[in-house]
């Protein structure tokens, strides 16, 4: 990158440079730098600005003393910034730093003599409100307070009395309860500001309330002023220009191995501070442990390729697999970080060869706060999904390539697709019932489901007739399945079912013998299909009844003057409302049937077993859910668990993915 | 032609020629199909009321009932007590669960609220790369069953709790719950927060609002009802969660009442099944009466979570 001929500042003006030795340099012209004429008459007013500060202070220092901490600052302040005003002058053509200089001391200049005068004035409003208060009237203090404790003992009988006055009102019946209170509430509304009118005119409540006012301004206004100020001074180097000999960004590959680095080459000390923190995380905590030092027991990103093996008896593979993961991540953040740092090094850096002048810690602060604010709320959200969802994720994706079955359960290796591979063609002990289990999986999402779906929404439309009675009663019993926490009834449905409860004894006698439900593999699928259909149906019919009601009716009454009947009023009208309404919650009703391990496992924990179809590693309800859960907890397949749960999850992201892709929603957004 | 209105009865409808009545209905009157109509839904609505109600007062009943033992049978005589109660409180480790129950859904709720507000924010008023991106991913993680990883939540305990002897398994619990909670939480509100109109943030700006005061001081306050009911979702996650509390919790006095309840019917060692319905009560009275007073805006959070056309 050359010089460039003209200078930028950050909003893009463009400024003719100042520097004759650069821009020397930039037309291409061979110039020396020992005798450029430009060069010696900038040394030569640096060696006079050294002198005038050192000047400055002495002479600053010797000020008169002011009894006011903060007058004897601003004094300070404003004796300095007139007195750079006055030496900077001559040289605004020189140097644009000389023109900032000039421009900043002009700024304070005009600013500071205002504040002054609005702390003197905070100051003098003060002396005089003590000197009020000191000069209170006793007598006029004592009639003021007089007449307000007179009006106080007065207020309750007045208040009595008024209330007595409206309740008699009420009790002729001339104003309504509502009224009444309201009155009431008024007349007390108006007591208090009579009071609070009466308390103010006492004399030394008011000066109080005053100084109370002024103590306020005195901290604050000052404050706020030199905010102002300085909100201007720093403006002022984002608009004046800067010129500088560099022509490439170097700082920046500093930042990649110590984040903070390249900031403070280019003077940005806070920042660079704050980035240097990262660092600390870098070569403290990434690196260490993505090595294996400080891990549990596993090797860091070493333990991800050997899980372990050949180590001590204890160590458990998964361990070292999840180590690993965790230490990818800690090195994906380090790189982020280091990204992060030397992108914003070599972007202050480039800006310094245009012209732009860095920003000061203020501006920085300013942008952070800024442009930053939607990374900086969401970190600690996204760290905590980091390690609480996306780990064990990982995990389990990783576990599915691994041999982790009761063979192997304290070290395991890495076996490439063979869990998936045996689930497809049904190989082996566990991976033989997949196709098995998936077929009553499916008959249960779609049974289940579809009957809640039917038996809710049907309900909502018979209760939706305007002709029944009682529906508030009718529909606080419909809600009760949904309102009580499914495990109680479910549980509680598992205890009546079972041999000797008291359903099993009814349908019993209706079936004229001896039924064993949770014995019989039919009777136990049938039942968790009529269970989940009591549960669920609750949900969908208060779902459909809010989107029934909110039909208006005049589309039932232009239909009806139409001569539609019943049955095309609700295929016309009413059913492709509710569907379009409802479907991304019906949808939700199937995925999450799909994975209803809570009803499987608490129902009859996947029973009945039956040997000769499932073997002892399932019954013959279990849902793949639950049977990855047996898998898992029970039966130390860990690894092929993991592969189903994986194939699950990519059918259920790819459903969610197309619904939500296709969503208006998700399209509009920015 | 005849006119119908309340002054001239002319009309014949139900009683007979020489008795008439006033019809005042405007809706037509019904046909005798209409009338059999109308009794047959009153039958069907009247029957799915029954086979809703019998299952929850026979589980009332045998809470209440004496005469029952270990096992709730059929056949059995009533005889009102409080003894599976009695027992629920004092033989078994309830209070302990109701405690556990209680701080880790406070937590869990205060944690969920924090996250959430931020992210979605965030999600709703800014522009960022990325955006689209990551929202997808949170719909995406959102959708993996949270059992997905359950092995590796045994072994980030065990890491975790290796520096850190004092992170029970509770904590990581919590951890769970709310850091589940982000990504569907954070979609929902960030739909919610949509709706607000954006010239309230631009009226604080212009006011001198930083973006952080924005949020607390304008548009927290209106999207309150949505946080609050994010709040109470979160709350009672806990409470009927039986999965992870059973899988992850190993001592009985460390179970949160859900799974402590489980062990009452599932255990043979701590096997009472009247206790059990009478500890399912207990749980399900308050969260019934909540559902109840709150269903419009339970049921309203969650179709404005949901993706629509």
């Amino acid at each position: 990158m050359a010089l460039p001929l003209s200078l930028l500042n950050r909003i893009g003006n463009e400024f003719p440079r100042k520097n004759l030795y650069l821009r020397d340099l930039a037309e291409g012209k061979t110039v020396s730098r020992e005798d450029h004429p430009y060069l010696k008459q900038l040394s030569d007013f640096q060696d006079k600005e050294a002198a005038f500060l050192k000047e400055l202070e002495t002479k600053a220092a010797n000020l008169s003393a002011n009894s006011d901490p903060t007058i004897a600052r601003l004094m300070r302040s404003l004796f300095e910034a007139r007195e750079k005003s006055a030496f900077y002058r001559p040289y605004v053509d020189l140097s644009y730093q000389a023109e900032l200089d000039y421009e900043t001391a002009n700024t304070m200049a005009t600013h500071l003599p205002q504040i002054i005068e609005t702390h003197k004035e905070i100051k003098a409003e003060i002396a005089a409100n003590q000197a009020a208060y000191q000069a209170i009237d006793p007598l006029a203090e004592q009639a003021a307070k007089t007449s307000l404790a007179d009006y106080q003992r007065q207020t309750k009988v007045a208040r009595a009395k008024e209330f007595s006055r409206l309740k008699e009102l009420k009790k002729q019946g001339r104003i309504a309860s509502k009224a009444l209170s309201n009155a009431k509430k008024n007349f007390v509304r108006s007591q208090k500001m009579t009071e609070d009118e009466l308390r103010l005119r006492v004399p030394s409540n008011a000066l109080a309330g005053e100084a109370k006012a002024l103590r306020y301004r005195e901290k604050n206004d000052v404050k706020r002023l030199e905010g102002l100020m300085m909100a201007e001074v720093n403006e002022l180097t984002q608009t004046i220009p800067m010129e500088s000999d560099k022509q490439r960004a170097i700082h920046h590959y500093f930042s990649w191995p110590l984040p903070g680095l390249g900031q403070i080459l280019n003077k940005q000390y806070i920042k660079g501070a704050l980035f240097l923190l990262g660092s600390l995380f870098i070569y403290l905590v990434a690196i260490p442990y993505a090595l294996g030092y400080g891990n549990y027991q596993g090797d860091g990103v070493a333990g991800l390729i050997t899980l372990g093996a050949g180590g001590r008896r204890l160590d458990k593979s998964v361990i070292y697999l999840i180590e690993g993961v965790i230490a990818i991540i800690l090195l994906l953040f380090a790189f982020a970080i280091a990204f992060f740092a030397s992108r914003d090094a070599r972007k202050v850096e480039r800006e310094a060869v245009l012209g732009i002048r860095p920003k000061n810690w203020a501006l920085s602060k300013r942008m952070i706060s800024e442009e930053g604010f939607p990374f900086a709320v969401t970190l600690p959200s996204l760290v905590l999904i980091t390690f609480i969802v996306l780990v064990p994720i990982i995990t389990t994706i990783l576990l599915s390539f691994a041999g982790w079955d009761p063979q192997h359960q304290s070290k395991f290796s890495w076996i490439g697709l063979t869990n998936y591979i045996n689930l497809f063609v049904g190989r082996g002990l566990a991976g033989g019932l997949f196709w098995r289990i998936l077929s009553w999986t499916i008959i249960w999402t779609l049974g289940a489901s579809t009957l809640s779906i039917l038996v809710g929404f049907f309900l909502a439309l018979l209760l939706n007739n305007e002709r029944i009675k009682g529906k508030f009663l009718l529909r606080t019993i419909y809600l009760l399945p949904w309102a009580t926490p499914a495990f109680v009834t479910i549980m509680f449905f598992s205890i009546m079912l079972s041999t000797g409860g008291i359903m099993t004894d009814m349908f019993s006698a209706l079936a004229g013998r001896q039924l064993f439900v949770k014995d019989s593999i039919t009777l136990t699928r049938v039942a968790l299909i009529l269970i989940k259909t009591w549960l669920g149906s609750s949900y969908i019919f208060i779902l459909s009844t809010g989107v029934l009601q909110s039909i208006p009716n005049d589309l039932y009454e232009a239909a009806q003057i139409d001569g539609a009947s019943a049955w095309s009023k609700l295929t016309r009208i009413t059913l492709p409302l509710v569907l379009y309404q409802t479907m991304p919650l019906l949808i939700g009703q199937y995925t999450f049937n799909f994975n209803d391990f809570t009803i499987i496992w608490l129902f009859n924990g996947g029973g009945p077993p039956n040997t000769s179809l499932y073997g002892n590693l399932a019954g013959s309800s279990d849902i793949l859910i639950s049977y990855i859960f047996k898998l898992t907890m029970n039966n130390q397949f860990q690894s092929l668990g993991a592969a189903i749960a994986i194939l699950i999850s990519l059918g259920l992201m790819a459903i969610t993915y197309v619904g939500f892709s296709r969503s208006k929603a998700f399209k509009e957004m920015k | 032609m005849m006119k119908q209105t309340a002054d001239k009865p002319t009309r014949r409808l139900f009683g007979r020629r020489d008795k008439p009545k006033v019809y005042l209905s405007d809706r037509p009157p019904l046909s005798t199909a209409g009338v059999i109509g109308v009794i047959i839904t009153y039958i069907i609505l009247i029957s799915w009321a029954v086979i809703i109600l019998w299952p929850l007062y026979q589980m009332v009943k045998s809470s209440f009932n004496e005469a029952q033992f270990q096992y709730i049978t059929s056949g059995q005589r009533f005889e009102f007590g409080l003894r599976h109660f009695k027992a629920l409180f004092n033989e078994t480790n309830y209070l302990k669960w109701v405690w556990n129950t209680l701080w880790i859904a406070l937590v869990t709720m205060g944690l969920t609220v924090l996250f959430v507000s931020f992210t979605g924010y965030a999600y709703s008023r800014f522009r960022f790369r990325g955006k689209k991106f990551s929202l997808m991913g949170l719909m995406l993680i959102q959708t993996i069953p949270t059992f997905v990883g359950i092995t590796a939540y045994y072994a980030i305990h065990q890491i975790i709790s290796g520096p850190m002897p004092f992170f029970t398994r509770q904590m990581m619990l919590v951890l769970i719950y709310s850091g589940g909670g982000i990504a569907g939480n954070t979609f929902i509100l960030k739909n919610y927060m949509d709706s607000v109109s954006t010239d309230l943030d631009d009226a604080a700006k212009i006011d001198g609002c930083s973006y952080m005061q924005t949020y607390r001081l304008i548009i927290m306050p209106v999207v309150r009802p949505m946080l609050a009911i994010i709040a109470l979702w979160s709350f009672m996650a806990p409470f009927t969660d039986v999965l992870l509390p059973t899988v992850l919790l190993n001592k009985n006095e460390d179970l949160t009442l859900a799974a402590g309840l489980r062990t009452l019917i599932s255990d043979m060692r701590t096997l009472n099944q009247p206790a059990y319905a009478a500890g399912g009560l207990l749980i399900a009275i308050p969260i019934v009466i909540m559902f109840m007073i709150l269903q419009k805006q339970l049921i309203g959070g969650l179709a404005s979570g949901s993706v629509k056309g």
